[in-house]
């Protein structure tokens, strides 16, 4: 089966949402805690959801509203997460 | 009016507004009891005024929802009504059985009144709200599936719309929620839990399907938007309304003996429930900003857009002012709730019944609108209202504020009753602003009454 | 006409940026977006909850399956990447290849609460209710409440199967079908956060 250009690309997203999973799950199952391991896993977790958001739903073609609203959510939302785990640790 | 059943509804809006005038007066009566404890004792004493304001409250919204949904379903569903006979022997059998209860209270005592009327037999007097004997009740439930089967009887042959299965679905919860209040558990917290599951299902639930699908259905008539628009906003205001609504009824487990982790999905899913209200304003607005026609009845779509805003600061913003957790910890059963009690009825129910009658009224009356002299009036009376209805919550909400202060959070607490010697001044201005509603109440009745040259149809 | 030239360079940078509208129906984005809000505020208390009893969230953590929660995730990337390719094909016309891309990711959506309700049925066993302590309230609470997103987007991506069978969709009138992906992809996004969130990080 011939893929299109666009199929190979989402393709490719898929392949690297699956993999920082990967890594996600291992990150956890080493054990590895503390501020920076949180950090990154926050970072994959809003990264992948990014992508999702951006590719998967096609974002990338819409208004930059709607992709900035997006973004400011995860942001917002990753960060005070953040927040509450490094009040957590001090 | 196009078709002939559609007449019924008259009766009951006819019933309705003379309930509410009932309902304004005895708020008065009680209004002023706050200041001078004695007034009228011991005929009418404040706990009876209560009573018979909030169930006067129930009952003619109640009124209001049925004569606008025997209105509103034959438009709907292109077809006459099932049985105009049952609409009008419901209506009958419900105006005998609230004015025979409203007596009930006025003249017997409230123990007395529950040993004649079979109280023995299943308990369920005594309750908030639910204070009506059990003959009443077992009324209010023959009458509910009177109106309910009516209407879907009326569906089922007609056509059906996004609107009226909205409609329909918030009267069978309507009915089925209120079956909670024929039980009524020894243990005090049990009794707590489920009398909610009448109380905040109705107004923050089911009531909310019905409002929304009035709502819709008059924006539709006023501005003329594609009823696809419309239904489209009316699914997702009610989704939202179900989703924060049903599991928010957790801000009332807080402090009754329900598990601990209500206090988490109490706070969280209330707070969000000024979203769907907030859909509500901006749907409003939108649609009267993209209509498609000027309708003559200026006043209906008034009504219309005060409903969305209204609901939206009493039911939403005002809600959201106690609900979380820690505040609600020094503000649970203060004026504060009182404030928002009344701007929330006002803004959502109230209104919306209102906003059918505007619209309805002058269509049962042969004519498209009320002539231009009668809807300034109506106009004025709308204002007068609500302006006087918004000072009463804003004086509440003081009472409230200092009563939390005063008896809650300060270092040297005061008890209940030297509180309320101090907030007394917020009591006689929230009196003042009642008076003033009630003239707004004989304006808008007295502009019924107003003769000119009418709106005809086109 | 240096007038006519600036409106006529205007105009086409005008038309060369040209925005799509959000995929699917605009009523379901507002939707949408009250989801996202809801989920954010559950994600958000979760944290400071903790902040407030690290050594208890990081213990109880212990006894999370973390192999079914990151199967779990692989499971919905999957079926959200077969849902674009669902999407991608109507927009070609290829109406039976949309049918079976989605119904791969309903069938993936299923297996997805398969594994959930086992995971809940060994916690319950072991006696674990929302008032054991709060991390279980909370991992309880949000993983139930997305188990409710996952069986309505199930529904959805069901309902819209059968349209798409009955030849309701096209390459120009797919609204439809990218209003069940978009929600589908926000089921998804949503379970991408709350996986590390509750199951890994500590």
């Amino acid at each position: 089966m011939q893929m299109s250009q666009s199929t190979l690309f989402s393709t490719c997203i898929f392949v690297l949402l699956v993999a920082l999973t990967f890594a996600t799950f291992s990150i956890g199952e080493a054990g590895m805690a503390g501020k920076y391991t949180m950090l990154i896993l926050l970072a994959i977790a809003m990264i992948k959801s990014q992508m999702v958001a951006h590719y998967f739903m096609s974002l990338h073609q819409t208004r930059p509203l709607w992709r900035l609203i997006m973004l400011m959510y995860f942001v917002i939302v990753g960060g005070l997460i953040a927040v509450a785990y490094l009040i957590g640790l001090a | 009016m196009k078709y002939k059943s559609q007449a019924v509804a008259k009766l009951y809006f006819i019933a309705a507004i003379a309930l509410f005038l009932g309902q304004i007066i005895f708020g008065l009566i009680m209004g002023l009891q706050y200041v001078v404890g004695d007034f009228l004792f011991p005929a009418i004493p404040f706990n009876v005024a209560r009573m018979v304001h909030t169930n006067l409250l129930i009952v003619w919204l109640l009124f209001g929802f049925m004569g606008a949904s025997y209105y509103l379903i034959p438009e709907e569903t292109e077809t006459e009504l099932f049985s105009p006979k049952l609409a009008i022997i419901t209506f009958w059998v419900f105006l005998a059985a609230g004015v025979l209860t409203i007596l009930g209270y006025l003249l017997v005592p409230y123990a007395a009144l529950a040993k004649m009327t079979g109280n023995d037999l299943l308990n369920t007097m005594g309750r908030e709200f639910l204070e009506q004997p059990l003959p009443t009740k077992v009324g209010i439930v023959l009458v509910a599936l009177s109106w309910l089967f009516n209407i879907t009887m009326t569906m089922l042959k007609g056509r059906k719309t996004a609107i009226s299965l909205v409609l329909t679905l918030g009267m069978l919860g309507l009915a089925v929620f209120f079956l909670f209040s024929f039980y009524d558990p020894v243990n005090l917290v049990k009794d707590k839990f489920y009398w909610w599951w009448v109380v905040h299902l109705w107004v923050e639930g089911v009531w909310e399907l019905i409002l929304g699908a009035m709502l819709a259905f008059v924006l539709i008539k006023v501005t003329g938007v594609d009823r696809e628009v419309v239904e489209k906003w009316l699914y997702v205001i009610i989704t939202m309304t179900l989703v924060t609504g049903i599991i928010g009824t957790g801000h009332h487990y807080y402090w009754i003996g329900a598990p601990a982790y209500w206090q988490w999905w109490g706070s969280i899913f209330s707070a969000l429930e000024p979203i769907p209200f907030f859909m509500m304003t901006v749907f409003a607005f939108n649609m009267v900003n993209k209509r498609r026609r000027e309708h003559p009845n200026k006043a209906a779509t008034l009504w219309a857009l005060g409903t969305s805003v209204m609901a939206f600061l009493g039911a939403g913003l005002w809600g959201f002012l106690h609900t979380l957790a820690p505040i609600n910890y020094y503000a649970h059963g203060t004026q504060l709730t009182a404030a928002h009690g009344h701007l929330a009825f006002y803004g959502a129910y109230a209104l919306v019944v209102l906003t059918m009658i505007s619209y309805a009224m002058p269509i049962l009356r042969g004519r498209a609108a009320n002539p231009e002299r009668a809807q300034i009036m109506e106009m004025w009376a709308f204002w007068l209202m609500t302006v006087s209805m918004f000072f009463i919550t804003l004086f509440l909400t003081g009472a409230g504020i200092v009563q939390i202060w005063l008896q809650r959070l300060s270092s040297t607490p005061m008890s209940f009753m030297a509180v309320q010697d101090q907030i007394s001044i917020f009591y006689w201005a929230r009196e003042g602003a009642g008076i003033v509603f009630l003239i707004g109440l004989t304006l808008y009745i007295r502009s019924f009454f107003v003769k000119g040259e009418s709106k005809a149809f086109e | 006409m240096q007038t006519t030239n600036m409106i006529s360079v205007k105009e086409s940078s005008l038309e060369k940026i040209e925005y799509q509208n959000l995929p699917g129906d605009f009523a379901l984005w507002i939707f949408i977006f009250a989801e996202m809000l809801v989920f954010g505020v559950l994600f958000i208390a979760y944290a400071f909850s903790r902040a407030q009893n690290v050594a208890l969230f990081n213990d109880s953590q212990l006894t999370l399956n973390r192999g079914f929660g990151a199967i779990n995730t692989v499971i919905l990337i999957t079926s959200s990447y077969f849902v674009v390719r669902g999407v991608a094909a109507i927009k070609k016309d290829l109406t039976h290849q949309c049918a079976y891309w989605l119904s791969g990711a309903l069938v993936l959506g299923s297996v997805f609460v398969g594994i959930k309700m086992v995971e809940f049925y060994e916690k319950f066993n072991a006696g674990i209710s929302m008032s054991t302590n709060n991390f279980y309230m909370f991992y309880l609470s949000l993983t139930f409440f997305h188990l409710m997103h996952v069986l309505m987007g199930m529904v959805i991506l069901a309902t819209i199967i059968a349209r798409t069978r009955r030849g309701a969709y096209s390459a120009k009138q797919h609204t439809g079908v990218e209003t069940g992906a978009s929600f589908w992809h926000m089921v998804d996004f949503l379970w991408i956060i709350l996986f590390p969130l509750v199951y890994v990080i500590r």
